[in-house]
This record gives C-alpha cells, structure tokens and sequence, in this order.
C-alpha cells in the first residue's frame, strides 16, 4: 500500500516538474515576428482577427464575387493597402514574402496560401492624375492614360453616411455606424 | 406523439407572427423603391449585391467600329493588367477584333469579339465546379477561386471567348486578380459597374476616347435604355443567334 502511494506521489512530481518545463520552454520559444499594420486598428478587433481573418475573407470572397457586394469590410486590396511594408528604397514588398505580414504567422504554423498568385501583394502603384490626358498621352500605345481602376477605392469613401434603413443590409448598429 | 392542443396554439400562433412580420417585410419593400431614387443603382448593389432587374449588355454598332483599330483591346487589357507572355498562342485575350468580307459583295466590316454573356450559356452548363457561373444580372464570370483549370468551357464556348493562363502572372492589378491554372474571360468589368454608375466598361469608354462610340453598355431589361432603344432601332442581332443563347452582347448592322 505505502508502496503505491509513494509511487503516485513521485508521479506527480514529474508531472508538476513536466508541466514547468513544458511551460518555460513554451514561454521561451519565439513565436512569429509579425509586422506591425497601419493605422489604430484593424478591420475588427485583432484579437478576432487573429483567428477568424481566414474565414472573414472567404466568406467575403464570394459576396463579392457571385453576389457582386463590394462594401463590406474584409477585402483583400484593403488588408494589403494596411498591412504592407516597405523597404529601405520606400518600395512596397510583397505581403507574401517570407517574414511578411501575410507569410509571418503561416510560416510558423505551416498554412500555405495560394491568394496572392493572383492578387496583388502590394498596392497599386500610383497613377498620375488622369483627369485632363492631353492629346499625346491619348495617342500612347500602353494607354497609360486609362483611368487607373485603383480609383475605384476612393468610391467606398462616397457612400453616402445615412444609409436608409430598408436599404442597408446591415444588421445591427455597429456595422451601420462603420460604413460611415 | 399527438401534438396537444396547446402546441397547435403554439404552432398557430407562431404563425400568426410570422404572417404578420411578413407584413411589415412587405410594407417595408414597398416602401423602398420610394427611397432608391436617393441613392444610386451601384450604391445599392456594393451594399446589397447584384439583382436580376437588372441585365447588362452591350451592344456594338459595327458600322462605327474602324478597321484596325483596337482601341477597345488595349483599354480592356490595360484595365486587367494583361500583357503579352512573349508566346502569342498561349496569351490572353478577353477581346479581340475580328475582320469580315462579305464574299459576294466584298464589303468589309470590323467587330470586336469577347464573351457574349449567354442567357444560357454553354460554359455555365458544362462546368464541373459551378465555377463558371451567372451573375443574377446576367453576367456570365469564371469564379477563379473554385476554377480547377480543365478548360471544358473553354471547349464549349461557341465564340472562343475564353482564356487558359498557362504561365505565372505578376504585377496584377489589385483590382483584377488573375492567375496561373485558371480560365478567364471578359467579366464585363463588374469591378467597375458595380461600384459607380458612371463607369463603363473599359472596352467602351476606350472605344468612346478613341472617337468611335462603337460600343453601347446598358441594361437590357430597361426598355427606356439607351442601349435597349438602339437595339430596337437597329434590330441588332446576336452572333450565332441559330443557337438560341440570348446573347447579352448584340451587334446592329452585321
Ligand atoms: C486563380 C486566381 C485567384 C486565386 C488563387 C484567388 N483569387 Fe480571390 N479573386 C480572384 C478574382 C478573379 C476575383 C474577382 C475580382 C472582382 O470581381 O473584382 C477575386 C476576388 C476575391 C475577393 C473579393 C475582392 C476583394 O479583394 O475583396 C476576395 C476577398 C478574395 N478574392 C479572396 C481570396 C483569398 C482569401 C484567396 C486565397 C485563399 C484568393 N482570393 C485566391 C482570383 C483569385
Ligand atoms: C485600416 C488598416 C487595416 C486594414 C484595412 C486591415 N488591417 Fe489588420 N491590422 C491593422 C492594425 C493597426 C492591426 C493591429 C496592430 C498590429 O498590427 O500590431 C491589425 C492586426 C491584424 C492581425 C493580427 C496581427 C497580430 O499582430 O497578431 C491580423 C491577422 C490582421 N490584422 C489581418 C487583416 C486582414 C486579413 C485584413 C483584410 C481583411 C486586414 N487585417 C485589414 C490594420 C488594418
Ligand atoms: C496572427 C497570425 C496571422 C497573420 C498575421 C495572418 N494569418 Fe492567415 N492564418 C493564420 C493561422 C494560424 C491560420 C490557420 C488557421 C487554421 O488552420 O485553423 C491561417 C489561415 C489562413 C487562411 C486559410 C488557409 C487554409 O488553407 O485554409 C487564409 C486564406 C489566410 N490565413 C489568409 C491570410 C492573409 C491574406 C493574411 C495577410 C493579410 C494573413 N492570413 C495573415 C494566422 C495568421
């Protein structure tokens, strides 16, 4: 009997002494190094974001597609226009690179994404102002003088602040409040 | 069980709330069409998402369209951030210009050619993901995201209209994200139409610049619409209208 209790007293030590050791360890080990966003907040709560971006965009990505919704919150162009960095020459560096704010975290936990073999990983470049194109500009080849469609962006900020009620699709007050 | 009398109360009176409620739903509908006028078509549909009251077209007058003129191309690849691999075979072309003689009369004519957004389209029936879909407002797209690159629409396609990227694609432009292992095709520009009312098409506002007017954008569905008027004016007509696809894109004096 006394046998068995000190047994057990033993294996709790090592237990105790497992879970210091898998705690110091844990405590210790680096996690990512993720770089820091633009602005005073995220789209939500980083917290939030943190574990629910992924399915925040997916779900985004076919409201905009098959259902053409374009005012919600969670687009890509907006999570690189905030989260991108640039490099000692002011250039913007591709969100996916290695260390990276899209690649930062997945490198750690081993998620591979494919998004930005299609989306761009920097922001659009800036075009000069197309308003007036003079007559070479409209004679030029590369039709540089095309309305760039970055310009699309700048619609969201236009919408109009009092969205009447029957009209917003938005169900409580803090989304309205947002699309402000 | 039976259910007793009370939980038929219930039920009864559950419904009864519903019925009602869908009153207020139907007083709230019919109250909204007052308020649409204050707000624009795409506004509401960046909110809300597209809607079949609308249906999107174009329609290409070929009598205004130059010979060798290709305006409305560089506008729409310049717009998607298409440029040429280097292998011409294999490059996208979500438009191209197509050159006619007439055998008999040798009259020539010029006509731009890209997705002709089906009604009923054949790449929609022959897809294997759904990926290739109809937008509610008629526009037939390439969802990319569930795109697994098999190029059966592409087969089915009866205008040729569709791309397969067969090599990587870099510098994308933000708004046209496009890639290696997906169909593409024109999209009608629905990143355009659907943020602002007074956005075109591409291929239309570069036909536009260019001197031409070739190239009419509308809704189809609005008799009193530009583009409605003159397909009525000029019993424009489809491309292959023997296949009875209800093409949303016309052409008036073929
Ligand atoms: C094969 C190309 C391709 C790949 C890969 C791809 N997308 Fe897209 N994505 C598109 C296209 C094309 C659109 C439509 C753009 C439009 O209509 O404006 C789009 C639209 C979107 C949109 C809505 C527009 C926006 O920027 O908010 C989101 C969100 C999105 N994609 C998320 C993703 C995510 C997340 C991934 C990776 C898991 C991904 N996409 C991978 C091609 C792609
Ligand atoms: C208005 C600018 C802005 C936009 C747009 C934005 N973010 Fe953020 N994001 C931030 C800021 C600021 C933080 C918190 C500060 C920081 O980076 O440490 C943050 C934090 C995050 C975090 C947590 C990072 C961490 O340190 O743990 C994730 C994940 C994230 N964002 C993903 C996204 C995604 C995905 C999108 C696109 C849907 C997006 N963000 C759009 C500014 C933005
Ligand atoms: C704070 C760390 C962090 C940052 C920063 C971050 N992610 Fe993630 N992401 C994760 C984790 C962790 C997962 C895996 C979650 C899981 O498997 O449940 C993930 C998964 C995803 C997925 C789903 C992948 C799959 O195969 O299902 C997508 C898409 C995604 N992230 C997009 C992005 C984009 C785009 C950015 C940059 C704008 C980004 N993430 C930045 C932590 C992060």
């Amino acid at each position: 009997m006394s046998f068995g209790s000190s047994s057990r007293t033993v294996q709790g030590v090592l237990l105790l002494i497992g879970l210091i050791l898998g705690w110091s360890s844990m405590a210790g080990e680096p996690g990512p190094v993720i770089p820091k966003g633009k602005g005073e907040q995220c789209v939500a709560e980083t917290d939030f974001m943190r574990r629910n971006h992924m399915d925040l965009i997916v779900h985004q990505r076919d409201d905009t597609v098959i259902r053409g919704i374009r005012d919600e919150p969670f687009s890509l162009v907006e999570c690189v226009d905030c989260h991108v960095q640039l490099d000692e020459d002011n250039q913007a560096v591709r969100i996916d690179e290695e260390g990276q704010f899209c690649a930062s975290c997945h490198a750690y936990v081993a998620v591979k994404i494919d998004c930005f073999g299609c989306h761009a990983a920097v922001p659009d470049p800036v075009v000069p102002d197309p308003v007036v194109p003079d007559v070479a500009q409209q004679d030029s080849v590369d039709g540089s003088h095309w309305l760039p469609n970055k310009q699309l962006l700048a619609f969201k900020q236009t919408l109009p602040t009092a969205v009447p009620p029957a009209l917003s699709h938005h169900k409580n007050e803090a989304d309205t409040v947002r699309s402000e | 069980m039976k259910p007793t009398p009370s939980d038929q109360n219930k039920a009864v009176s559950a419904r009864r709330s519903f019925l009602q409620r869908l009153g207020l739903l139907g007083a709230a509908t019919a109250v909204a069409p007052a308020l649409l006028p204050a707000i624009s078509r795409a506004k509401v549909t960046a909110l809300k998402g597209v809607s079949d009251e609308q249906r999107w077209g174009l329609m290409i007058d070929t009598s205004k369209c130059a010979t060798g003129c290709d305006a409305c191309v560089r506008g729409c690849h310049d717009e998607h951030g298409i440029s040429s691999t280097g292998n011409e075979h294999t490059d996208a072309q979500w438009i191209r210009k197509i050159d006619l003689q007439d055998n008999l009369t040798g009259q020539e004519s010029s006509l731009p050619m890209m997705c002709q957004h089906c009604d009923s389209a054949p790449c929609v029936d022959v897809c294997p993901t759904g990926a290739s879909f109809k937008r509610a407002d008629g526009v037939v797209l390439v969802n990319k995201h569930t795109c697994i690159g098999c190029r059966y629409c592409m087969m089915a396609c009866p205008y040729k209209a569709r791309s397969f990227i067969h090599e990587p694609v870099t510098d994308q432009k933000s708004l046209a994200p496009r890639g290696q292992g997906t169909v593409e095709s024109c999209t009608l520009c629905v990143h355009r139409i659907d943020a602002d009312d007074d956005l075109q098409p591409a291929c239309a506002v570069s036909c536009t610049e260019e001197g031409h007017s070739a190239i009419l954008f509308g809704d189809l569905n609005d008799s009193e619409s530009d583009i409605s008027i003159a397909i009525a004016k000029h019993d424009a007509q489809q491309v292959r209208s023997d296949l009875n696809l209800n093409t949303g894109v016309r052409y008036a004096k073929l």
